[in-house]
């Protein structure tokens, strides 16, 4: 220990050198520790009778050794039901969804005319703008199957949201549409970072626009493509509420309803607060596993990885 | 010596210990009046209308808080829930140890699940020891309801049951002008109702001119269980016993009734001749269906049984005659007899299916809290409440009726006739003004149709009786999860091709029995065994 001592430096010194960063910490732990770790003690509810009168260290374990509403889970049809449904639409959403903003901010940084680049992008950015509350009532306007504007106009009655697997393409070009604008912006930041002289080089060595494309922009981009999927992997089993509860209807609840409106039904509706902390804690758990996998096999592939 | 006087002492003690304490037990609590001012707070719904008051503090909380500490010495202070949130923060509050010392909901499951968690107060002792104060309550909900919740096995009881005066509930409605147009009269059967709907859509044109295509002979909503309800139960046997009413009656929609499959077959025919607005599936909220009915385009529907007068000038009656002329209308008919040859209508009693109050564990002042459930309950104050300020809030009219005015500013209602303030009463209840009263609660609307409408919604009704089993544990574990699947499976069997319409009913009943469903009809069967000596055998 004496050679730290000589060659680093103690806590205390940085503590007096930095002081005034470690202050302006303070406030962001403070946050964390209460709005975040605390509110963890409350877990244990997964592993207690269904009680939110008394703090839930003070409530007696639930039976099966505390695991009474995970076996109860899993022997519910309907959080099975629900546990694939999510898994389905957010497979979905990864395999079609997360390369779109990839090749919409290619497209855009081809773009030469620098005003309509910027109209372009302004414009696609406004969707994300809009709550999916409005986009369903929009979306039904639309896409109803007989009273619809597009089928009005077309003459058919082709039921986009009136069947199972019609709802899933019609969920997933819209969460696309919605957010694909947005998500260029990450790709575009990237992009700017790209030497123009690799560019130039790749001219000189006769590449076209495509070649480019390629060998320069894409490479360019990878770290934050694969960072960006390594994050969308750790989503995998989460699940939004408000895109698949506003756009569904009774005709399509077998594919629509997923963890987040099975804890809304049963949870907050219905008061069963273990069962929908013991689900919760399940899709957390999932979600980590995901993620450090995904982490190590970026690692394990040359790349970064998140951390 | 010493020692005797030490006893003497010790037992002198010990009585006044008790003398005292047996003065504490009497809580203060003097000729119908506590001696020391008590404080008690009571939730109350927050609607947040345009041109409301504040829920908590307006002049109808001025006159009950006023009243409250004359009569009893009680303090009253009001705290605010969301009207549709109700469930969610009773919750909340009731999880950080602040819940209203007098909560209401809907939901008799929600209290029960409190009640398991040790949340609400057990009010036999409360109304063994002080039913006599409990006057008024007993006047309204009736004696023997006080106890309607009662656990049969345990005799504890966590909730009291309001009252709904009027219990009707569904009507069915017709476009009146349509039928004097093609020359045909009001349906008096199934039948009738059928073939009228078969004309309107074969004679688009001449009802609708360039809007032909827009023709929508009959709607319903996801709700298939409230919104065809009259047809569906029409298939039910008439001589349904009481315990199948019960065994198969956890929800209000009768699904689970035998033969109702039948009602929904004909719904679905129905739908495939064309006669049911086609993309009623689709939408889960109603402003499409208000404003097809609006624009005038509806031909017939079934629904709450004041539906098309409810809004005043924004009322579906109102903007019909606006958007089509004077003479379109809606009027009420009663035509889905059953095989009894009667137009069979399922209500719930006038106790017992409407709101329920409880006091939650937290409260202090439990006998207060309940004394301002009898106060509430009082007939004078739920007339005030209900009428308010001559001139302001209503004018007397021919024959001693109310006839209640849509008052503005500071006297306004935040909710129809204060039903959130008159918890324990749920619609007008002004002795004998009040179907005279009622007749003139909808401006504009001829008295003759509301009061027919309603009768109709009550003609040839039935009400279940009433088996009190305790609490269903199997209703707890389902949340509204089965509500969603009984639309979900009416919905899609209404919409399937006739050939398909067996293969989605029976899979998507299966499906709601497999998720609950079953249990809660086991359970209650169990139930009706263990309290009645009941031997239920399923036909």
């Amino acid at each position: 220990m004496k050679i730290n001592k000589h060659m680093g430096f103690s806590w205390k010194t940085y503590l007096k050198r930095y002081w005034t960063l470690y202050l302006l910490l303070v406030l962001p732990i403070v946050f964390f520790v209460v709005f975040r770790y605390t509110p963890m003690a409350y877990i244990l509810l997964a592993f207690k009778k269904n009680n939110i009168l008394q703090p839930p260290w003070q409530v007696a374990w639930a039976k099966n050794n505390g695991f009474e509403w995970f076996i109860k889970a899993f022997n519910d049809k309907n959080f099975l039901d629900a546990l694939r449904n999510t898994i389905v639409l957010n497979l979905l959403d990864l395999i079609i969804g997360s390369p779109m903003p990839i090749i919409m901010a290619i497209l855009l940084n081809e773009l030469a005319y620098p005003k309509f680049k910027r109209l372009t992008q302004t414009v696609l950015y406004l969707p994300h703008f809009l709550s999916w509350v409005i986009i369903s009532s929009i979306t039904l306007r639309l896409f109803a199957t007989n009273d619809g504007l597009i089928n009005k106009a077309l003459g058919t009655a082709i039921p986009f949201v009136g069947t199972e697997s019609n709802w899933r393409a019609t969920y997933i070009i819209l969460g696309i549409w919605k957010e694909c604008g947005w998500n260029t912006i990450i790709y575009l930041a990237a992009l700017t970072s790209i030497s123009p002289e690799l560019y130039e080089a790749a001219e000189v060595d006769g590449a076209g626009r495509l070649r480019k494309i390629w060998h320069v922009t894409l490479p360019g981009i990878r770290s934050t493509i694969i960072v960006l999927l390594i994050m969308n992997l750790g989503h995998i089993l989460g699940s939004e509420f408000d895109r698949p509860f506003t756009l569904s209807n009774p005709l399509v609840v077998g594919a629509s309803k997923t963890i987040s409106i099975f804890v809304y039904e049963r949870g907050i509706q219905g008061s069963q607060f273990s069962l929908s902390t013991a689900v919760g804690l399940f899709q957390s758990v999932v979600c980590v596993i995901f993620l450090l996998l995904s982490n190590w096999l970026a690692k394990k592939f040359g790349e970064r990885g998140v951390w | 010596m010493k020692r005797i006087l030490a006893l003497v002492l010790i037992v002198a003690m010990i009585a006044t210990l008790g003398v005292t304490s047996a003065f504490a037990a009497d809580d203060g609590f003097v000729d119908g009046k506590f001696t020391e001012t008590r404080h008690i707070t009571v939730e109350i719904f927050n609607r947040n209308n345009d041109g409301g008051t504040d829920p908590t503090n307006n002049v109808w909380t001025d006159y009950l808080k006023k009243a409250m500490l004359d009569r009893y010495n009680v303090e009253v202070e009001y705290v605010s829930v969301g009207r549709w949130t109700e469930v969610d923060d009773v919750n909340n509050l009731l999880a950080i140890g602040e819940a209203p010392d007098v909560c209401y909901t809907y939901s008799g499951t929600t209290i029960l699940n409190y009640a398991s968690m040790g949340g609400v107060t057990d009010l036999a002792p409360y109304i063994e020891e002080y039913g006599d104060e409990l006057g008024d309550l007993k006047a309204l909900i009736g004696a023997d309801n006080l106890y309607y919740d009662k656990d049969p096995a345990t005799g504890t009881l966590y909730m009291l049951q309001g009252a709904m005066p009027n219990n009707g509930r569904i009507t069915t409605f017709i476009r009146q002008d349509w039928l004097t147009k093609l020359g045909l009269g009001l349906p008096t059967t199934r039948q009738e109702f059928h073939d009228a709907l078969v004309a309107f859509r074969d004679n688009a044109e001449t009802l609708l001119g360039a809007d032909a295509d827009k023709m929508v002979p009959y709607t319903t909503s996801t709700d298939i269980g409230w919104r065809n309800d009259l047809m569906s139960i029409s298939f039910v046997p008439n001589d349904i016993t009481d315990e199948e009413l019960y065994v198969y009656g956890y929800d209000d929609r009768h699904m689970l009734y035998p033969n109702y499959k039948e009602g929904i077959r004909e719904l679905n025919a129905w739908y495939n001749e064309g006669l049911v607005w086609k993309d009623f599936a689709l939408y889960t909220d109603s402003t499409e269906e208000d404003n097809m009915m609006k624009a005038g385009y509806v031909g017939a529907f079934m629904h709450n049984w004041d539906y098309p007068w409810r809004n005043g000038e924004d009322s579906i009656a109102a903007n019909l005659v606006r958007n089509v002329g004077p003479d379109a209308m809606y009027v009420p008919i009663d035509c889905f007899e059953n095989d009894a040859g009667i137009t069979r209508k399922f209500l719930g009693d006038v106790v017992g299916s409407d709101r329920k109050s409880f006091i939650p564990s937290t409260c202090d002042e439990p006998l207060a809290a309940l004394l301002y459930l009898n106060f509430i309950s009082n007939a004078d104050v739920i007339k005030y409440l209900q009428t308010g300020l001559e001139g302001t809030n209503y004018v007397m009219a021919e024959g001693g009726a109310y006839q209640i005015l849509p008052a503005t500013g500071e006297w306004v209602k935040n909710s129809g006739n204060n039903i959130d303030y008159t918890m324990t009463c749920n619609g007008l209840y002004l002795g004998d003004a009040t179907d005279a009263s009622t007749a003139l609660s909808y401006p504009g609307i001829s008295a003759d149709l509301v009061i027919q409408a309603n009768n109709y919604s009550k003609t040839n009704g039935r009400i279940a009786k009433h088996f009190n089993c305790g609490a269903i544990e199997a209703e707890n574990d389902v949340g509204t999860s089965l509500t969603s699947k009984r639309d979900a499976l009416l919905t899609k069997a209404v919409t399937a091709a006739p050939e398909a319409f067996d293969a989605e009913f029976d899979a998507g009943m299966a499906d709601y029995l497999a998720s609950g469903g079953q249990a809660i009809i086991d359970e209650r069967i169990e139930k009706l065994a263990e309290v009645y000596g009941y031997n239920f055998v399923a036909k």
